[in-house]
């Protein structure tokens, strides 16, 4: 019973639509700081899109811990699937799937957390995700049963290049970014180093603590 | 004595300008010419599911709801 | 397309002329030293915080740093934050003493730590007693280094027993003499003003409840204590008791300081012309400096010291200080470099700031060149106004707002080309560059 086909299909499936979410959603990630929107995709409609398929990605993980270690076909104990050491079955890939698995935790557990972690705290255990996310996909190109079967390589190949381009594009936004408020800085000077006004533009900022009178006590009131 | 009222207010060293509060609130959030979020008046309890999307949405956690 | 901005720059008066004055002012020539102190006023005494808190209530006595807050409800602010004796311990209050003075235009507040320091240092150990405070913090501004030395040398006299001090020394910006800002600074990190949750009576430095309040603030508490509530009252009008340092300057030259500087210290009701030249009463008068309003010329000869009557012309005393055009300046032209000095003082932290303030600038600078940008400053005014984590967008926009309201008619005067001005040389006529109309967007990324 426990060690049916069908344990091990759904093993399987939920590995690669998990694969499939998880990209989705870390695509979802890296193009929603991008100051570009249109009204026909308003920002809050990615921020929706990657919780919600962050969300869906949360349950396919867990369908999919659950199917492999409950099946007897092979020995995958509950404990491997957040210990990244110790395990029986091609230990080094399911090691890289635990190491996904504890990071996606911390990430969805600081998100949901968010009001009371500090904003720092949770942009860098966000970042792990690039990492969460690679670790899931080497896992499955080595443990995966279909890795070697065509749909599967697109697929993967497919993940791999939605997330270098989005990664690409948000860097080449970055860049432009920059390069457009260097521009406008220095048209607005704002940003520039202060020069006293006026044409003695050699007064220096430390000339001014040289020498000090004083304040004198005057005698009399009434100044003018 | 001043009746209670529930605000919308902007932290605003940590506005970055994303407008994610001005499309889930456009009623009471609106952008000046940079993008930065102008709110225009307290919130009324029919509008408070609307701007606890908005704080909600802000990735930067800019925006807060206060009842004073 | 207009020449890149240039952000001038403002420094306060290497040296100021003090006058003697009827109060906190009182002993300046027998010298900084506490012995005179002492020998003048007598021992410090100790009132327990219910007498403060009742005592300056009964004065009315206001800070002194710009916002006019009533002190006495800010000691009682800090003691309710404290809470009871049994959780003394954990929540022990602190008791800051702010002589940042970041308005280059005020010198009130170095003159005072330089000729009168012990008043303002028995203020801070008064208000430290009664609240159990242990740890009294000053700070002031590298820009003015020789304040520092002065209370270091004043704090070395003294023998308060219970009392640490402990000195700080904030960055020569406008800004950092603005009170969360010196919380950050004490905290380790930039003194730039952050979003304020609470007020730093309730939860300030290291998260305590903290007194903070302006030097010359102190020293009229320790006034009220060491003169009595009659001694005290007998100057000023009943509404309105006591006194209040006033720094009277002209436009700095073209290198940016202030020169021919004077602190006094007038009672409140005095009428202007106790301390304003002939000149200065027939000249526009900027009442509390660089975030403060313009006084129409024929409104100054009637302005008393006093909030009430200068409340009907739409001035506030600030940080009292006053900038007289007696030199013959434009207002115009003035105004302009002032916000453009703003300008570049900003923290640059808070997005309307830091994009408003610089196109207000440069709107200025259009007005002093003879292009008629009134309605986008008015604009830009309420685009700023209450849109940061401090004052500073709210003060520049007070400044163009009092110039194009108050001295409507040196703003028409000066379009018209018949201002004084135009001859001077400060406002270059007749190129009139084309007003653009994108705006220089600087969001932080």
């Amino acid at each position: 019973m426990t060690s049916s086909p069908l344990l091990w299909y759904l093993n399987r499936g939920t590995g690669v639509v998990l694969l499939v979410a998880f990209t989705a959603t870390v695509v979802l990630g890296v193009l929603a700081t991008g100051r570009s929107t249109t009204p026909l995709w308003p920002r809050f409609v990615t921020q929706g899109l990657h919780r919600s398929l962050a969300a869906l990605s949360v349950f396919m993980l867990v369908a999919h811990v659950v199917s492999a270690v409950v099946d007897q076909y092979v020995d995958i104990r509950w404990w491997q699937a957040v210990v990244p050491f110790g395990g029986t079955y091609q230990p080094v890939w399911l090691a890289l799937g635990a190491i996904s698995l504890d990071l996606l935790a911390v990430i969805v557990a600081t998100s949901l957390a968010r009001a009371r972690v500090p904003h720092r705290v949770w942009f860098l255990v966000h970042l792990s995700a690039y990492a969460a996310w690679a670790s899931a996909v080497v896992h499955g190109l080595f443990i995966g049963t279909d890795s070697d079967k065509g749909w599967m390589v697109s697929i993967t190949v497919g993940c791999v290049v939605a997330v270098g381009l989005a990664v690409v594009a948000r860097i080449i936004a970055v860049l432009n970014g920059k390069r457009v408020n260097r521009k406008r800085h220095d048209r607005s000077g704002h940003d520039g180093p202060r020069r006293p006004f006026g044409p003695q533009s050699g007064v220096e900022r430390e000339a001014r603590h040289a020498d000090r009178t004083p304040a004198r006590a005057g005698s009399t009131g009434g100044a003018s | 004595m001043s009746p209670r009222e529930t605000v919308l207010r902007v932290d605003w060293p940590e506005c970055r300008a994303r407008g994610l509060c001005a499309e889930l609130f456009p009623e009471k959030i609106q952008v000046d010419e940079w993008g930065y979020p102008v709110v225009l008046g307290p919130v009324k309890a029919s509008e408070e599911r609307a701007a606890k999307d908005a704080v909600d949405a802000c990735p930067r956690r800019a925006l807060h709801l206060h009842t004073t | 397309m207009t020449s890149p901005m240039i952000h001038p720059m403002i420094r306060p008066p290497a040296s100021v002329d003090v006058h003697s004055g009827p109060l906190l002012l009182s002993g300046i020539d027998r010298g900084p030293g506490l012995a005179a102190h002492r020998a003048r006023l007598g021992a410090l005494p100790e009132p327990g915080i219910q007498s403060l808190v009742t005592l300056l209530g009964d004065v009315g006595v206001r800070g002194r740093g710009g916002a006019g807050f009533p002190l006495s409800r800010k000691l009682q602010t800090v003691m309710r934050a404290r809470g009871s004796r049994a959780t003394l311990g954990g929540r022990r209050p602190y008791v800051v003493v702010n002589a940042a003075e970041g308005e280059p235009a005020s010198a009130k507040d170095s003159a005072l730590l330089d000729v009168a320091p012990h008043l303002v240092l028995d203020g801070a150990v008064v208000a430290a007693r009664a609240l159990g405070a242990r740890e009294i913090h000053v700070v002031s501004s590298e820009d003015r280094p020789w304040v520092g030395a002065a209370v270091h040398r004043a704090t070395n006299e003294r023998d308060d027993h219970g009392i640490r001090w402990v000195q700080h020394e904030a960055a020569s910006r406008f800004v950092s003499g603005q009170s969360r800002a010196l919380i950050e600074l004490m905290a380790g990190r930039p003194g730039l003003p952050v979003t304020s949750w609470a007020p730093e009576a309730v939860d300030g430095h290291r998260r305590r409840p903290t007194l903070l309040s302006n030097a010359e603030s102190f020293a009229h508490l320790a006034a009220v204590v060491l003169w009595g509530l009659d001694g005290y009252a007998a100057h000023g009008t009943p509404e309105e008791p006591g006194t209040s340092l006033l720094t009277l300057t002209t436009p700095p030259a073209s290198d940016g300081v202030f020169r021919g500087v004077h602190v006094v210290e007038v009672e409140h009701g005095d009428g202007a012309a106790t301390v304003l030249d002939a000149q200065a009463l027939g000249s526009p008068l900027l009442v509390g400096g660089f975030h403060g309003s313009w006084v129409h010329p024929r409104d100054v000869p009637a302005l008393e010291w006093s909030n009430a009557v200068l409340g009907e012309v739409g001035a506030r005393l600030g940080a009292g200080a006053l900038l007289s055009l007696s030199d013959g300046s434009c207002a115009v032209s003035e105004t302009a470099r002032y916000t453009s000095y703003l300008a570049g003082e900003s923290a640059g932290r808070c997005g309307p700031c830091r994009n408003g303030l610089p196109a207000m600038a440069t709107e200025m600078e259009g007005l002093a060149f003879g292009a008629d940008t009134r309605r986008r400053l008015r604009e830009l005014a309420g685009l700023v106004t209450g849109r940061g984590a401090c004052a500073h967008p709210d003060g520049t926009a007070r400044l163009v707002g009092s110039l194009l309201t108050t001295l409507d008619d040196h703003v028409e005067a000066h379009l018209d080309g018949a201002c004084a001005c135009s001859g001077s040389g400060r406002a270059p006529r007749g190129e009139r560059p084309a007003h653009t109309g994108t705006q220089h967007l600087a969001v932080q990324r």
